[in-house]
């Protein structure tokens, strides 16, 4: 109902956003929020079971948000006056799902070319900023947020090294209003090839990228230092200075068991101090070593079949369980491919799936919550539901995980989101009118 | 070498053989399981998929391989094998409406427009694995098509999941023949570059081949059915058997069921249209990502929609896929199912019903008779299975939770009255079957001179392009060049199913 004036509000508050409004402009959107009655700095969700994630579930709680952010989250909290109540009773609050690695923004349509920019050519793009080719009205995101996907780190996807990643929320005006974090981490697909062979081209393309890198920034600070001329600009080499410091994580893509081996000790020869380990149901085989070395990890997918013939038909779902008992901090994503990135809203079912086979659902819901805004470094805002963090939640008729279970409001940095942009819901009620 | 190793296959799985009843990885070397006379499941949620609907704490009675009641308080004949099925619930065995999963070769004999002639029941692969992996699902039958290349792709095969039958043998017995048909992007090659364009390239030439296709078969049977029989027709020359036209003339006697792959309103309601001109009913529309948009004209046509939960814009036809599409198709009197054409997806087609529920409020007994009693109307072997009825075959699931949700599994699939699936079975054979491997692996490396460590062979991985030493080296690491390709055709080419 009143969506998108609560989505106005949400872009207002950032005081940039309020300067680039000319002040006539301003006074009458003003007018305009207080005429419809929602003009509320503060509101507060009431009468849901919260379910934080980071602690044990509140029934009949209330969620305290002020200015976007999440200020207190409790049973029975003192609010403010003028704050504007929303009554969620046999509801459960939960906060929104972060998809931790698809190409959601970048792809629209996977047969229509002219609507896909994931894979560059080349092989050593480092320079790639993936949230720049975000499109902000993409038909996939409302589909997404009214599956509960309501932020997402997006990854470029070709080449060697591909280029650094972001997170973004799933709603804004812009690709850099809805950029949360970037560069995220930088992308790095382990050559298959280079398992048994140690002349392998395309590993000697990385190292040499690495080392081209490592002379670079040492001659930039050698010029900084006046010891020498400055080196000439090159985005690329600039661009691995924080992977070769250890600012910025190395997201290191492998495909199977021996590949994953090989890139970890790969990884440690190159002295690459932070890695995450993206690969698929394998990673179980690698769950000693991974919780040993404490490298966090990004599954790419429940659902998917054995890798081998002989494997049991569960190898892919029980590969969440057995990390987790080996204490392997993990998160849940898809396998990435196009058919994903549309139905990016599954993802909260592979989580569930897990569950089925012997993951805790605790595990399996913090695996696309808390756990993966954690291993992606932005739990100081995303995740759970916690004094301090973004206001970006969903209130659900039941258990997400489970695919019966509906969505019904979402909310994100604290402005009810417009459930009816999404285009199948708009389908749906469209063609619903002709059978009536 | 290679008679050594299928003598040491033997006698291992000899020794396993004559332990209670167990599956092997390898259909060739499972046995059928038993079928006993009688079986009882007590105090389960019995799912009948029919009128019935749910039954809280009911009995299940299995005399010879079908249903003989259900019911509360069954009486079961004496030494019958009873099951617990307290906190458990039954459903019928899931029915898959499109599927690829057990085909030798290539899905699509895309050469021409039509290939009407060619069978998929030549090339049944009864030992894919996925058989077994979908009876871990829950699956119990499959319809097995061609590929969506061509407008009139060839004939279809219906066939239960019979671990360690022959081809011949999965085969559901009087099963209706059925063909499959094609609209819009894929026969007209909108997706990949074709080494050579081929006519139809619109949508409007689609239609235009189909009905050139059912005036020659009308065409062909006329002169057939001219024939004069007895002495005026010695002297005359019969046609020259044509098995293309053959199969589509079928399609006008009521003999073979079409089912077409289709996207659009537009596409659905043209062959609709077309269908009505040579006086058939299309069977089926298969994924009908639009059914929605044209319902009305769907139901009162008579045909079934087969769909994907909620597959969509993965190509430009498919961008207004919805997954309200199944309760809008049912809500308007549509036959709806809900399909994989996708092995790894038909493991979990409880959870594709469940989004039923979600999208368009259909209450779960509806939404599980999308992937069983409805499927099994398309197929038309909806008198036989996919509902828990007697005299239905006693193809079911016992599920340790609710059928439609995240958390359960499959505990148990039967097919026939025979348990082809159980999950404790599985879990006491993983050990063995892995031992079985490691000793047989290491006999071949020994027979090639090779004493590498086994560990790292364990730990190769199927790869396309890589050598074997030989063939059953290749197989002993999982890998069979059909079913990579096949797999691969599934994953990256979802276009052309």
């Amino acid at each position: 109902m009143t969506n998108t004036a609560c989505s106005m509000i949400t872009t207002t508050e950032t005081p940039r956003a309020w300067r680039m409004n000319s002040l006539l402009r301003l006074a009458a959107m003003l007018s305009l929020l207080v005429g419809m009655g929602v003009a509320a700095e503060s509101v507060v969700l009431s009468g849901a079971t919260i379910h934080p994630v980071s602690s044990a579930p509140i029934e009949n709680g209330m969620v305290l948000i002020r200015n976007g952010k999440i200020k207190a989250v409790g049973q029975n909290l003192e609010i403010p006056e003028d704050a504007e109540r929303i009554d969620l009773e046999g509801m459960h609050l939960y906060p929104g799902f972060i998809h931790p690695l698809t190409a959601i923004g970048l792809t629209e349509i996977a047969s229509v070319r002219g609507t896909v920019d994931v894979a560059e050519m080349g092989n050593i793009n480092a320079a790639l900023r993936a949230e720049v080719a975000v499109d902000p009205d993409s038909m996939v995101m409302p589909v997404s947020i009214a599956g509960g996907i309501l932020s997402a780190h997006i990854a470029p996807g070709g080449g060697l090294i591909r280029g650094s990643s972001a997170i973004i929320s799933l709603d804004g005006w812009t690709w850099e209003q809805m950029t949360l974090a970037a560069p995220v981490g930088m992308h790095i697909a382990f050559p298959s090839g280079a398992v048994d062979d140690n002349d392998n081209e395309d590993l000697k393309r990385i190292e040499r990228a690495l080392d081209q890198a490592r002379h670079w920034h040492q001659a930039r600070r050698a010029a900084e230092d006046g010891r020498a001329p400055v080196p000439a600009e090159n985005d690329q080499l600039d661009a691995l200075g924080p992977v070769l410091d250890g600012s910025l994580p190395v997201f290191l893509h492998a495909q199977n068991e021996r590949v994953m081996r090989a890139a970890l000790d790969w990884a440690a020869e190159q002295e690459l101090s932070r890695i995450v380990l993206v690969g698929g149901a394998d990673l179980q085989y690698l769950a000693e070593r991974l919780a040993d070395d404490n490298t966090p990890v990004i599954l790419t997918g429940v659902y998917s079949l054995p890798t081998r013939r002989w494997e049991p038909y569960d190898m892919a779902f029980v590969a969440p369980a057995k990390l987790h008992e080996a204490g392997v901090r993990f998160a849940i994503a898809d396998s990435g491919g196009s058919m994903n990135v549309t139905n990016a809203r599954n993802l909260p079912f592979q989580a569930g799936s897990a569950a089925a086979f012997g993951l805790p659902p605790e595990a399996a819901l913090s695996s696309v919550t808390l756990a993966a805004a954690q291993i992606l470094g932005i739990d100081d805002r995303l995740g759970s539901i916690e004094p301090g963090k973004q206001a970006t939640l969903f209130a659900a008729n039941g258990d997400p995980l489970e695919p019966m279970t509906r969505i019904k409001r979402v909310w994100i940095d604290g402005a009810e989101y417009d459930l009816d942009r999404d285009r199948q819901r708009q389908l749906y009620q469209r063609y619903l009118e002709r059978l009536e | 070498m290679r008679n050594s190793l299928i003598l040491i296959c033997l006698l291992l799985t000899g020794l396993s053989a004559a332990a209670d009843w167990a599956p092997d990885i390898e259909s060739w070397l499972s046995e059928t399981p038993p079928q006993p006379t009688a079986v009882i499941i007590r105090s389960a949620t019995v799912w009948t998929g029919s009128e019935d609907g749910i039954l809280e704490s009911a009995d299940l009675l299995i005399r010879n391989g079908r249903i003989a009641a259900v019911g509360s308080s069954l009486r079961a004949p004496r030494g019958a094998l009873e099951i617990d099925g307290e906190g458990r619930h039954v459903t019928p065995g899931i029915i898959d409406a499109h599927s690829h999963a057990a085909i030798i070769g290539g899905v699509n004999e895309s050469s021409h427009i039509s290939t009407a002639q060619v069978r998929i029941a030549d090339v049944i692969d009864a030992d894919s694995i996925n058989i077994y992996r979908q009876l871990a699902g829950g699956v119990t039958t499959i319809f097995l098509l061609h590929g969506s290349a061509n407008a009139i792709g060839g004939q279809s095969a219906t066939i239960k999941m019979r671990w360690g039958a022959e081809p011949r043998d999965l085969l559901l017995e009087g099963a209706p023949e059925g063909i499959k048909f094609a609209l819009g992007e894929n026969p007209k090659q909108s997706n990949w570059q074709p080494d050579e364009p081929r006519y139809p390239q619109t949508r409007h030439g689609v239609a235009q081949i189909i009905q050139e296709r059912f005036q020659q078969a009308r065409d062909y049977q006329r002169r057939i059915d001219e024939m004069p029989s007895g002495r005026d027709g010695r002297d005359r020359v019969p046609p020259r058997p044509d098995y293309e036209l053959a199969a589509i003339a079928e399609i006008l006697s009521g003999e073979r069921d079409v089912h077409a792959h289709s996207y659009r309103a537009d596409e659905i309601l043209m062959l609709i249209r077309l269908a009505e001109r040579f006086g058939f009913v299309v069977k089926t529309f298969q994924h009908v990502l639009e059914g929605y948009k044209v319902a009305p004209e769907i139901a009162e046509h008579g045909a079934g929609g087969s769909t994907f939960i909620d597959w969509w814009a993965f190509k430009y036809e498919a961008k207004d896929g919805i997954g309200y599409n199944p309760a809008l198709m049912h809500r308007a009197g549509v036959v709806t199912g809900l399909h994989s054409d996708n092995p790894e997806l038909a493991r979990r087609m409880n959870l594709e019903a469940a989004k039923a529920v979600r999208y368009g409020d259909v209450d779960p007994h509806t939404a599980l008779k999308m992937i069983t009693a409805w499927p099994a109307d398309q197929l038309g072997v909806g008198d036989r299975v996919g509902r828990l009825r007697e005299g239905f075959d006693a193809d079911l699931v016992i599920w340790n939770g609710h059928p439609l949700s995240v958390y359960s599994r499959v505990e148990q699939t039967w097919v026939d009255g025979r348990r082809y699936f159980d999950r404790e079975t599985d879990l006491a054979r993983r050990q063995a079957l892995a031992e079985e491997r490691q000793d047989l692996i290491a006999r071949v490396l020994e027979a090639n001179g090779n004493s590498n460590d086994n560990r790292e062979t364990q730990a190769e991985q199927p790869e396309q392009g890589r050598t074997f030493r030989s063939m059953a080296h290749a197989h002993l690491l999982g890998y069979r060049p059909w079913e990579l390709e096949h797999d691969e055709y599934c994953l990256f080419d979802d276009h052309n199913h």
